[in-house]
C-alpha cells in the first residue's frame, strides 16, 4: 500500500481545509495517510488532524517554529517522511508550501511537482496532470523517482464527507534553527477579514473601479455576501488593495462556488488564478473584454451603476 | 558584490498555444525573455547602479538565446554566459539546478537572483533546489533586497499571512516575483552596446561536466504529453438597460446556477 504523507496547513493557528482535501485523495487512492503538522502550540490540533482523516500525526510543535522559516519546517518534514516511508509528500497549495516542496524534494532526491490536479499510479509509477504555460496547456507527467513530493493545486481535490482517521501520535524532534537566513518579522496585512482560500464566493475588484472610492464601492458588495474581498494585480500595483489579496498566477488560486470580477479585464495570468471557480459572473463596461470568454454570466455595463444594483436584487431575493 | 542572474528562453505566453497529438504544435510560436527574469534582471541591475554590484547572466538550453541575452544587456547586464547542448532535451528542474551549481562555483559569486517561476514550465522550483545544492540560504518570492553590508541582504517575501522580513547571510539564492519592481525597457543606446557585446557559449563538455553527472540522463520526471484543457465557456451575456439586466443576472445566479 502508497504512503502519502501530508503537510497539514495551518494559518493562524487554524487547521485549513487543504488538509482533509489532501487526506480524502490520499484515502482515495487507497494510500495509508499520515499527517505532519509544524508550529508552536498546535498540539490541540491534533483532534482535528484525526478528523481531517490521518492515521498517524507527526507534530513538530516548537516555539521556535512559531514564524515561518523554510528551513527548518522542510527539515521537519523530511524527517517524518523518513519515520513514515513517505512515497508521496503533499502539499497545499500555499506560499510555505511553494517554497518548502522543493527544498524537501532535493533533500529526499524526489522528484518535485508543482500545481497538480491530479495523480494516479500506473502500476508502480506515479503519474500527475498538472497546467503549465499560465494554465494554457496540461501536461501529464510521468515521475522516475519511487518517491514524489507535489504541491497540489487549491480545490483539486474535494473532501470525502464523514472521512476520519486514527490517532497516532508522534512527536518530532526541534529542527535547527537557519542561522543564515533569519526571519525577522512578518508583517501580518490580514486581520479578520476572510480567506480568500476558503471562501465560498470570492468578489474581485480591478481597474475599472478606478480609485479607493469604486473599491471601497466593491467591498460592500463583499459584505453584503459575506464573500472573500480580492484584487487583479493592477489595483494591488495601484496601491488600492493589499497583496495578499491579489488573484491570480503569482496571488491566490481560488475556487470558490462563484466569483464575481467587477471591472477586470481577463488577462491569462489572473483568469489562471480563477478559473476553476465553478460559476463566474463578470462585470464589465467593454462588451469585448477577454473576461466575458470565461464567464458564465456577464453583465456589460458601467460598474459605479451596476454594483449598487447588484446589492439591491441580492437583497431581495436572499430575504 | 558578485551578482548571477538565471535567464531562461520561454515560449510567449500572451500568444495562442495549440496541442496536437500530445504535443505543442510549434508553429506561429514565439520565444522571449521569461518575465519573472526580466524582474531579475531589474533588480540585479539596480544593485549595479545603486551598490556598485557586478552583474553576470547566465542561461542554460533554447538553441539560439542571442535576442534575450542581448536585451538583459541592454538593460544594463554586463556579462553573459549561454549553455547549450543536445543533451539538455528532457531535462528538469534538478538539471537546470545541477548546471547552475557548476557555473556558481566557477565564477563564487555572493547572490544569484532568478526569476520566481519560468512561464513555460511554471514549475517554480529551480533556484530553490540550487540553493540546496550549493547550502546556501534561500527566500523566495521576494519583492524587495535591500543590501545591509558585505556580508547580509534584508528582503522581504509575500508569504501566506502578509509580508516576512528575512535577513540573509551571503552568499544567498533569491527567487524575485513580479511585485519587486517594474523592469526597465532598454535605450537605444543600451540597445546600440548590447550589440557590440559578446556571449560567452559553451557545451556541457566546456563547462567541466557531462549529461550524466548534471543528471541529464535520467530526468527525475518527464512530460508524457500536453493535453488541451477544458476550456472554459464564455456564458450568457447580457447588454441593454442596466437596472433589467442586472436583475435578470441574479435571478438566474439564484435559480439557474443556485448560487444564492
Ligand atoms: C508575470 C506576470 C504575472 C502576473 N500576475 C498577475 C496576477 O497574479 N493577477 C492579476 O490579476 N494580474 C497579474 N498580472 C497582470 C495582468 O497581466 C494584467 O495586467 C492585470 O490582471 C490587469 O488588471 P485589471 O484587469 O484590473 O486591469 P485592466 O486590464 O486595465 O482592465 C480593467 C477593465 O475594467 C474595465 N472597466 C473600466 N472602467 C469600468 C467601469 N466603470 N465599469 C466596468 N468596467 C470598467 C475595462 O473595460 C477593462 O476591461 C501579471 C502579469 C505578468 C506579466
Ligand atoms: N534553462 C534555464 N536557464 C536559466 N535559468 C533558468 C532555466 N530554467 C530555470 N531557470 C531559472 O529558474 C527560475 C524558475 O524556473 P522553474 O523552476 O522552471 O519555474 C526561472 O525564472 C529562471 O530564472
Amino acid at each position: 500500500m502508497a504512503k502519502v504523507l501530508v503537510i497539514a496547513e495551518i494559518k493562524q493557528g487554524v487547521l485549513k481545509g487543504s488538509t482533509a482535501q489532501l487526506l480524502s485523495k490520499a484515502k482515495a487512492i487507497g494510500a495509508e495517510t499520515a499527517v505532519v503538522a509544524i508550529g508552536s502550540n498546535i498540539e490541540l490540533l491534533i483532534p482535528n488532524l484525526v478528523n481531517a482523516g490521518s492515521d498517524t500525526q507527526y507534530i513538530a510543535d516548537d516555539p521556535g517554529l512559531e514564524l515561518f522559516s523554510a528551513g527548518p519546517y522542510s527539515s521537519c518534514v523530511v524527517d517524518a517522511a523518513k519515520q513514515f516511508g513517505a512515497d508521496m509528500i503533499w502539499f497545499g497549495f500555499s506560499e510555505s508550501g511553494k517554497t518548502v516542496a522543493p527544498r524537501v524534494a532535493a533533500q529526499l532526491s524526489a522528484a518535485c511537482a508543482t500545481d497538480i490536479t491530479d495523480v494516479m499510479f500506473k502500476g508502480d509509477q506515479i503519474e500527475v496532470i498538472r497546467p503549465a504555460i499560465a494554465n494554457k496547456v496540461m501536461q501529464r507527467v510521468k515521475v522516475n523517482t519511487k518517491q514524489l513530493v507535489a504541491v497540489v493545486r487549491a480545490g483539486a481535490f474535494d473532501a470525502t464527507e464523514g472521512i476520519s482517521g486514527t490517532k497516532n501520535v508522534v512527536k518530532l524532534s526541534s529542527p535547527a534553527p537557519d542561522l543564515k537566513a533569519v526571519i525577522r518579522q512578518i508583517i501580518s496585512e490580514a486581520s479578520g477579514d476572510i480567506d480568500l482560500a476558503d471562501a465560498n464566493i470570492v468578489i474581485s475588484v480591478g481597474r475599472g473601479a478606478k480609485d479607493q472610492a469604486g473599491v471601497d464601492l466593491v467591498k460592500e458588495l463583499a459584505n453584503d455576501l459575506e464573500a472573500g474581498f480580492g484584487s487583479s494585480r493592477a489595483m494591488v500595483d495601484g496601491g488600492f488593495m493589499p497583496h495578499y489579496k491579489q488573484v491570480g498566477q503569482t496571488g491566490k488560486i481560488v475556487a470558490p462556488t462563484l466569483y464575481i470580477a467587477i471591472g477586470i479585464s481577463g488577462a491569462i495570468q489572473h483568469v489562471a488564478g480563477m478559473k476553476g471557480s465553478k460559476v463566474i459572473l463578470a462585470v464589465n463596461k467593454d462588451p469585448e473584454a477577454p473576461i466575458f470568454n470565461v464567464s458564465d454570466y456577464g453583465i456589460v455595463g458601467d460598474l459605479f451603476e451596476v454594483v449598487p444594483i447588484l446589492r439591491a436584487e441580492i437583497k431581495k431575493i436572499r430575504s | 558584490m558578485k551578482i548571477l542572474t538565471t535567464l531562461k528562453k520561454v515560449v510567449d505566453v500572451e500568444l495562442n498555444i495549440k496541442v496536437k497529438n500530445g504535443a505543442i504544435v510549434e508553429e506561429g510560436l514565439q520565444y522571449v525573455m521569461n518575465a519573472w527574469d526580466e524582474n531579475a534582471v531589474e533588480a540585479s541591475v539596480q544593485l549595479k547602479e545603486n551598490k556598485g554590484a557586478e552583474t553576470t547572466l547566465i542561461s542554460i538550453g533554447g538553441g539560439d538565446n542571442t535576442d534575450i541575452i542581448r536585451k538583459a544587456y541592454a538593460m544594463g547586464i554586463e556579462n553573459g554566459i549561454h549553455i547549450d547542448d543536445p543533451a539538455l532535451t528532457k531535462a528538469d528542474s534538478f538539471v537546470y539546478a545541477r548546471i547552475l551549481q557548476k557555473v556558481y562555483e566557477k565564477g563564487k559569486y555572493d547572490l544569484v537572483i532568478t526569476g520566481k517561476q519560468a512561464q513555460d514550465t511554471d514549475n517554480g522550483q529551480t533556484g530553490i533546489i540550487l540553493a540546496q545544492y550549493l547550502g546556501l540560504p534561500c527566500v523566495s518570492n521576494v519583492i524587495s533586497i535591500e543590501v545591509m553590508d558585505e556580508q547580509h541582504i534584508k528582503v522581504s517575501r509575500l508569504g501566506d499571512v502578509g509580508t516576512e522580513i528575512v535577513e540573509l547571510e551571503l552568499p544567498a539564492v533569491v527567487t524575485v516575483s513580479d511585485s519587486i519592481n517594474q523592469p526597465r525597457l532598454p535605450v537605444l543606446r543600451g540597445i546600440m552596446m548590447a550589440k557590440k557585446k559578446t556571449i560567452k557559449v559553451m557545451d556541457l563538455a566546456t563547462l567541466g561536466t557531462s549529461k550524466d553527472e548534471v543528471g541529464g540522463a535520467a530526468p527525475k520526471s518527464e512530460i508524457v504529453e500536453f493535453i488541451a484543457p477544458e476550456a472554459r465557456k464564455g456564458g450568457q451575456k447580457f447588454e441593454g438597460d442596466v437596472a433589467e439586466i442586472t436583475a435578470r443576472v441574479v435571478d438566474l445566479l439564484a435559480n439557474e446556477a443556485k448560487v444564492f
